[in-house]
């Protein structure tokens, strides 16, 4: 590759940018670039999103009838596992952290790269790896476990290679997962420019912050447990089997230790780019800034406190269940002053309707109804008769789905100019954002009303009289689905004939939009000058064309 | 299919607190009350929420005459403590009120001379050892008498859900768990199993049958076999009981496990590759170690389920008899497998 081939090839603005600093393969597989190894992230969540959706539409087809139309119930079984673990462990997680907080958290703060930037690829590779061992799972003929894998069924002897091998990719993921909060925490310490001080950081930040301290702290104990049954699997050790003298309740402990703040993994970082994306596309300051960034670390304490509440029915002591059921309460205010506070930004605001925003929007109801309906699953008195039917299915999608799934979508919108230099089509990408939001209510609506009639989850058959729900859950999967698809179309599709993106096309004011679309290599080429993340004054439209260009001295 | 828009406007139509299932014990109201109460502060709240996003959109939208925000505070101390003190204030209300609820629905000392049954969850059926010496696999229990289940199972975690109860207990392995109630309205209903247990999860059904009195109740608790009832018709109603139908079809027809029919005296090929002769000897060890001899072709899943003496033998006999009246097995079925 001489300069005179990349000069011929690529067009002049592109020139320097980071997409054109070194060609072929080995130059993204071994880039210590936190831009290309954001960019190869989401390549592999999009591609493992895939999957998790091909086996939801499956799913979603065998109950379109009672007796379950397409395959038998152990096929059911090993697909709701793998739908569960590819969903969680290789999209949900990783979604906005690894592949948009990646790409986005040095530009923020102004900086050439992450703290450790070698780290930053193994934790990429260590995510591959795992996804790879799920998928030779499938291969070797799949899990019925379930991704909670609570024993003594996970553990039994009839589930051998295939357990060992999800085992160990829960364990590699996990590393990823670490490393990649490990770096996060270290580069928003080190690396803040000059003049940010922590509360002139953006909230994305803050999110990816609070994010990693659950990521260093919880997920060792994932791990751990995965070691423990490993252990327990091969040499019998008694920890979690009652026939070797354990105890099955143990493991939901440990499990959910994890599990449950893994779900404020998730939300934590769409937290953070809706309020982005609120302030931009409202052209306000974000409403109540401290409230916001505060609540971010409140959460994330307080969400350690609360995992017991998957467990009311499941024997452990009454005590427990009282205190965590309270603590339950507790959280849910952090997350409730964030709801008004993004609204409050709206109010007086001038408010731009692009996709992003728009994806904001519905996330506004789709949240508010995944949170409140999380306070029926916290009481006791109605988490009871709720437990483990479709209502908590319908819950957890909501807002693992519904909220996290498209904030992603908002964020990858938002940045996409900024990661591809090219503007996506609005057309396409508010078409998209409409029919996800259509879908999506009908796929989880019906579901809130039959766990409420008693549809028990994780059911391959089913009573005639939840055929109605089911159907309509079913229709609404497929025009989910439709809607990815067509949000996947119009991105793809901007990649080739998409407008230039020009450096601030949204006239935002963090500080990844006073650069080039796309960066170059080194992002900046001295470290600027920090200013409030929110500031719009100064900022002016030129053209669509040029986008947003700030006055200085104004 | 044609029916599909009418059952959608059903749905619509039910949709929202009418549309709870019917409440047959005594802590059903209580749960009700509060899941009712959270509803509407739900409703309340998300109304709040998306009325105020379209109000916002609406009003405050950019256009040409409005490319610019007019001017509003950045934040407002005390209307940000006002809206995190005032939902604080509702879940801590719904909390007390859940709390008061679900102290009723666990109480350690149900009241009234409860009635005692051991319950036993394993793949996939629920038994009932009532206090009557009757074992079933269904639960029988008196309306206005108060019930305590002792809970356990044999091979995984199970879990005893009744939604008309609105209540729900695991089953836990290598533990007792304990779930009281007071059945209130005479009628049978049914008995889920809410924890993911394998392969028949969703088929691990049963139904638990409120009797309007006591006698009717000691009626079902003496009922037996008629006097002329031979070792067969025995055998026939222990099949039955214990659950073996859930997984062994007395047809022909492949389920779970192998089908009974044909099936006696029979040399069955097993998974490592030698045969065995379906005897006595067989059944015993196939119940109490149901992993040592295993039918090629089949998984390795069946739970222990140790007979008495009598019930052995009556098993037996009533095998005995499908392979007489069944003849050869339906074909392409047992054989080949």
């Amino acid at each position: 590759m001489s300069t005179a081939a990349v000069a011929v090839r690529a067009p002049a603005h592109e020139t320097g940018s980071y997409l054109e600093h070194g060609r072929g393969v080995r130059s993204w597989l071994f880039t210590l670039d936190h831009k290309r190894i954001g960019i190869m992230y989401l390549v592999a969540i999009s591609a493992c999103l895939l999957l998790g959706g091909v086996f939801a539409l499956v799913l979603r087809m065998h109950l379109w009838s009672p007796q379950g139309a397409l395959v038998s119930n152990d096929a059911y079984n090993k697909l709701f596992t793998l739908h569960g673990a590819v969903m969680i462990f290789l999209f949900i997680i990783p979604g906005i952290p690894a592949a948009l907080g990646n790409f986005v958290l040095p530009l923020q703060l102004g900086a050439k790269d992450l703290a450790f930037p070698r780290v930053n690829l193994l934790s990429f590779w260590l995510f591959v790896a795992g996804a790879i061992f799920f998928l030779v799972v499938l291969v070797v003929g799949g899990v019925d476990t379930g991704w909670t894998l609570y024993p003594p069924y996970s553990l039994e002897s009839a589930r051998g290679l295939g357990i060992l091998l999800a085992l160990s990719a829960v364990v590699l993921t996990g590393f990823s997962s670490i490393l990649t909060g490990v770096n996060f925490i270290a580069t928003i310490h080190r690396m803040r420019p000059p003049g940010m001080g922590w509360f002139d950081m953006p909230l994305f930040l803050w999110a990816l912050y609070a994010t990693g301290v659950i990521q260093i702290i919880s997920t060792p104990v994932l791990g751990i447990t995965a070691a423990m049954g490993f252990l327990e699997r091969i040499f019998h050790l008694g920890l979690f089997m009652p026939e070797y003298g354990g105890d099955p309740i143990l493991f939901q402990h440990f499990f959910w230790f994890y599990s449950h703040p893994a779900v404020y993994i998730m939300i934590l970082p769409a937290m953070g780019v809706v309020s982005e994306v609120v302030s931009v596309f409202s052209r306000k300051p974000i409403f109540g800034y401290r409230f916001i960034a505060v609540s971010s670390m409140a959460i994330a304490i307080i969400g350690f406190l609360v995992w017991g509440h998957h467990m009311f029915v499941s024997g452990q002591s009454r005590w427990a269940s009282l205190a965590f059921s309270f603590l339950t309460m507790l959280v849910s205010i952090p997350s409730a002053i964030k709801t008004f506070n993004w609204i409050a930004t709206m109010y007086k605001g001038a408010i731009v309707l692009k996709t992003p925003m728009v994806y904001v929007l519905t996330f506004f109801a789709i949240f508010g109804v995944g949170g409140l309906t999380g306070l029926f699953l916290g009481l006791l008195a109605t988490d009871v008769p709720l437990h483990d039917t479709y209502f908590v299915v319908a819950h957890f999608h909501f807002v693992m789905v519904g909220a996290v799934m498209i904030a992603f979508l908002a964020g990858l919108h938002y940045w996409w100019p900024k990661m591809t230099g090219r503007m996506y089509h609005e057309g396409v990408g508010v078409a998209s954002a409409w029919l996800v939001f259509l879908g999506f209510n009908l796929t989880f609506v019906p579901q809130f009303l039959a766990g409420v009639l008693g549809m028990p989850r994780r059911y391959a058959t089913y009573a005639p009289q939840f055929t109605a729900h089911n159907r309509l859950s079913t229709v609404g999967a497929f025009v989910l689905a439709l809607g990815l698809v067509v949000a996947l179309a119009g991105l793809l599709h901007s990649l080739r004939r998409g407008r230039r993106a020009p450096p601030n096309p949204w006239g935002a004011a963090s500080l990844e939009w006073t650069i080039a679309s796309p960066p170059t290599h080194h992002n900046f080429d001295e470290t600027p000058r920090a200013r409030g993340p929110y500031d719009y004054s100064g900022l002016h439209e030129v053209s669509e064309d040029a986008g947003w260009v700030r006055e200085e001295g104004r | 299919m044609t029916e599909l828009p009418n059952r959608i406007l059903h749905l619509l139509a039910g949709a929202g607190p009418g549309y709870l299932p019917a409440r047959a014990s005594s802590v059903a109201e209580g749960v009700d009350q509060v899941f009712l109460l959270l509803f509407w502060v739900s409703a309340f709240f998300l109304a709040l929420i998306i009325l105020l996003t379209i109000v916002f959109v609406l009003r405050y939208r950019r256009r040409a005459t409005r490319l610019h925000p007019e001017p509003s505070p950045a934040h407002s101390t005390r209307l940000e403590l006002l809206w995190s003190v005032i939902p604080l204030a509702l879940v801590m209300a719904l909390f007390v009120m859940s709390t008061r609820t679900w102290i009723q629905m666990t109480s350690a000392d149900p009241g009234g001379d409860p009635v005692r049954v051991q319950v036993t969850g394993r793949k996939w059926s629920w038994w009932f050892d009532h206090p009557s010496g009757k074992g079933a696999n269904e639960l029988h229990v008196v309306a206005g008498r108060p019930v305590e289940l002792i809970l356990s199972a044999t091979d995984v975690i199970h879990s005893l859900y009744v939604p008309e109860f609105r209540l729900k207990q695991d089953a836990v392995p290598g533990r007792f768990t304990r779930l009281t109630f007071t059945p209130t309205v005479p009628g049978s209903y049914p008995i889920l199993c809410a924890e993911y247990c394998g392969t028949d999860h969703s088929r691990m059904l049963s139904t638990v049958v409120v009797h309007a009195d006591q006698a009717s109740f000691d009626a079902w608790s003496k009922e037996g076999l008629p006097a002329d009832a031979t070792l067969a018709d025995l055998g026939k109603q222990v099949f039955a009981e214990k659950g073996c139908a859930a997984c062994h079809s007395v047809d022909g027809t492949r389920s779970v496990g192998p089908s009974v029919r044909g099936l006696w005296k029979r040399h069955e090929k097993l998974a490592d590759g030698t045969t065995a002769l379906v005897d006595e000897e067989y059944l015993r060890e196939s119940l109490v170690k149901p992993g040592a001899k295993v039918v090629a072709g089949y998984p390795n899943i069946m739970p222990p389920m140790p007979l008495e003496e009598r019930e052995l033998k009556a098993v037996a006999a009533y095998l005995e008899t499908l392979a007489a009246e069944g003849g050869a097995p339906a074909k392409g079925e047992e054989t080949k497998r």
